[in-house]
């Protein structure tokens, strides 16, 4: 009688954690078109010319706010944006938890 | 006919001349010096104070870190704490501390091994 409620406790809770936990392996998926500029070292962005930033190891939420303006076409890089416009807000949050895992060795 | 080309090449040098004086270079050490007011979110050197909202600076890209700068005084980037911070800032302190972040040891990279 006990045991049921505990289930379905335990039930919405893995529901939620599912929901919450960003997928790295899918981040790692929809960041193969990422490489296309930044996995180029010192690849150069044209008007202005300014090398595109390095992306691996940069911090989660700060790439989630990133992403997620410009989807909302806050930050106004044309390329950016086009890729922004593309993806869901959990797309955008399992892309960030990939990147922010791969931190370079020094 | 070679005095054309010579004038040419002496017009062109005097360019790069003017050039070099419009974007001079930044200066690492000046751009440490200017950096106190960073620190706070950023961390000493730029690897952050383990707040995952802040980017860190560390080994980026100085050119970029320079654009990003610009963008956030232009009001192309949008942030309250950073709008502050960029509103005294001149293109020499925006050179120097994109000098001073780039030369800092960190863990960005690009993605050339994850391809």
């Amino acid at each position: 009688m006990k045991l049921i409620p505990l289930i379905l406790a335990t039930g919405a809770l893995s529901v939620a954690a599912t929901a919450q936990a960003a997928d790295t392996e899918a981040g790692r998926v929809l960041a193969y078109t990422c490489t296309g500029c930044h996995g180029i070292p010192g690849y150069t962005n044209a008007y202005p010319n300014y090398r595109v930033p390095k992306i691996a190891g940069q911090n989660r939420d700060y790439l989630v706010a990133a992403l997620t303006a410009y989807n909302k076409g806050e930050r106004r890089h044309p390329t950016m944006r086009a890729q922004g416009e593309s993806l869901s807000a959990e797309d955008i949050d399992n892309i960030a938890s990939y990147l922010a895992s791969l931190r370079e060795a020094q | 006919m070679k005095f054309r080309t010579s004038l040419v090449a002496a017009c062109a040098l005097a360019l790069m001349g003017l050039q070099s004086t419009a974007f001079a270079k930044g200066d690492a050490e000046r751009g440490r010096e200017k950096s106190q007011v960073c620190q706070a979110c950023h961390g000493v050197d730029g690897n952050g104070i383990g707040d995952p909202q802040y980017p860190l600076l560390a080994g980026q890209y100085e050119d970029y870190l320079a654009y990003a700068l610009r963008a956030y005084q232009k009001g192309d980037r949008q942030n309250a704490i950073m709008q502050g911070f960029v509103a005294t800032l001149t293109e020499q302190d925006i050179e120097d501390l994109a000098a001073y972040y780039a030369g800092q040891k960190g863990q960005l990279g690009d993605l050339s091994h994850y391809r």
